[in-house]
């Protein structure tokens, strides 16, 4: 039987910082344009993840949420989660705020 | 390591549960009884999570559309102001949590009081909330 867990909060993470820049256009009009630069910002948000898997892939995924902080509202396979990490969460801490369940 | 202040929690669909805030255990146990004779629910777990909050889980196993029809009832003739907004959150989430773990001053969920049937619901919620406890343990 597939099991699922829940792991959320709040928490603090690094993101990266989205600038604005212009150019000139070749028919003369400046135009406006975002770009993801290197730098990274410090952000406070509410996110969650709900795993599911086995007893020894949710232990895994559990133990690597403590690190990684979610991109918003994750719902995913434990084994998926563990093969990629980085790619559905950010590095930072969970702080201590109140949180609805 | 486990950090503290992140939750874990029990998250299903098929599961009926209900999050009472700032009332007695008797009205909490009154709710439980009415819910269940009401919609047939076989049996139900009381869980106490904090002062004056508790947590109720109902043995029979529903879809996600009846789920949210029964919080609702019970949300609306309780007039429950925590249960409301607990009930809007799993709507949104569409599934609902509840917390096993502790969270900040507060103790992980105990049970306080059994009736009726366990054998579906009830035995899958307890099977994941050892796990989970075993979880936090090892961490």
């Amino acid at each position: 039987m597939v099991k699922s867990i829940a792991v959320y909060g709040t928490y603090q993470a690094k993101v990266p910082f989205k600038q604005r820049f212009w150019k000139r256009r070749k028919d003369g009009i400046r135009q406006r344009y975002w770009k993801t630069t290197k730098r990274t910002r410090r952000v406070e948000s509410k996110g969650r993840y709900e795993f599911q898997g086995s007893g020894k892939e949710l232990y895994q995924a559990v133990l690597k949420a403590q690190e990684l902080m979610p991109k918003g509202f994750v719902s995913i396979p434990a084994k998926k989660f563990l093969k990629n990490p980085e790619k559905y969460g950010s590095t930072g801490t969970w702080i201590e705020k109140d949180v609805e369940s | 390591m486990w950090n503290r202040n992140s939750i874990i929690g029990f998250s299903d669909n098929a599961t009926v549960k209900l999050d009472f805030d700032d009332v007695s255990f008797k009205i909490v146990k009154y709710w439980a009884e009415r819910t269940m004779k009401w919609f047939r629910l076989q049996g139900f777990m009381i869980l106490k999570s904090s002062k004056n909050c508790y947590h109720v889980l109902f043995n029979r196993p529903v879809a996600w559309s009846e789920n949210m029809r029964i919080v609702a009832w019970v949300a609306l003739q309780s007039r429950n102001k925590g249960l409301k907004k607990w009930f809007l959150m799993q709507c949104i989430k569409q599934s609902s949590t509840l917390r096993v773990s502790k969270k900040r001053d507060k103790d992980s969920p105990r049970i306080v009081f059994k009736f009726g049937k366990q054998d579906k619901q009830i035995k899958t919620f307890i099977k994941n909330r050892h796990l989970i406890k075993e979880c936090i343990k090892k961490m």
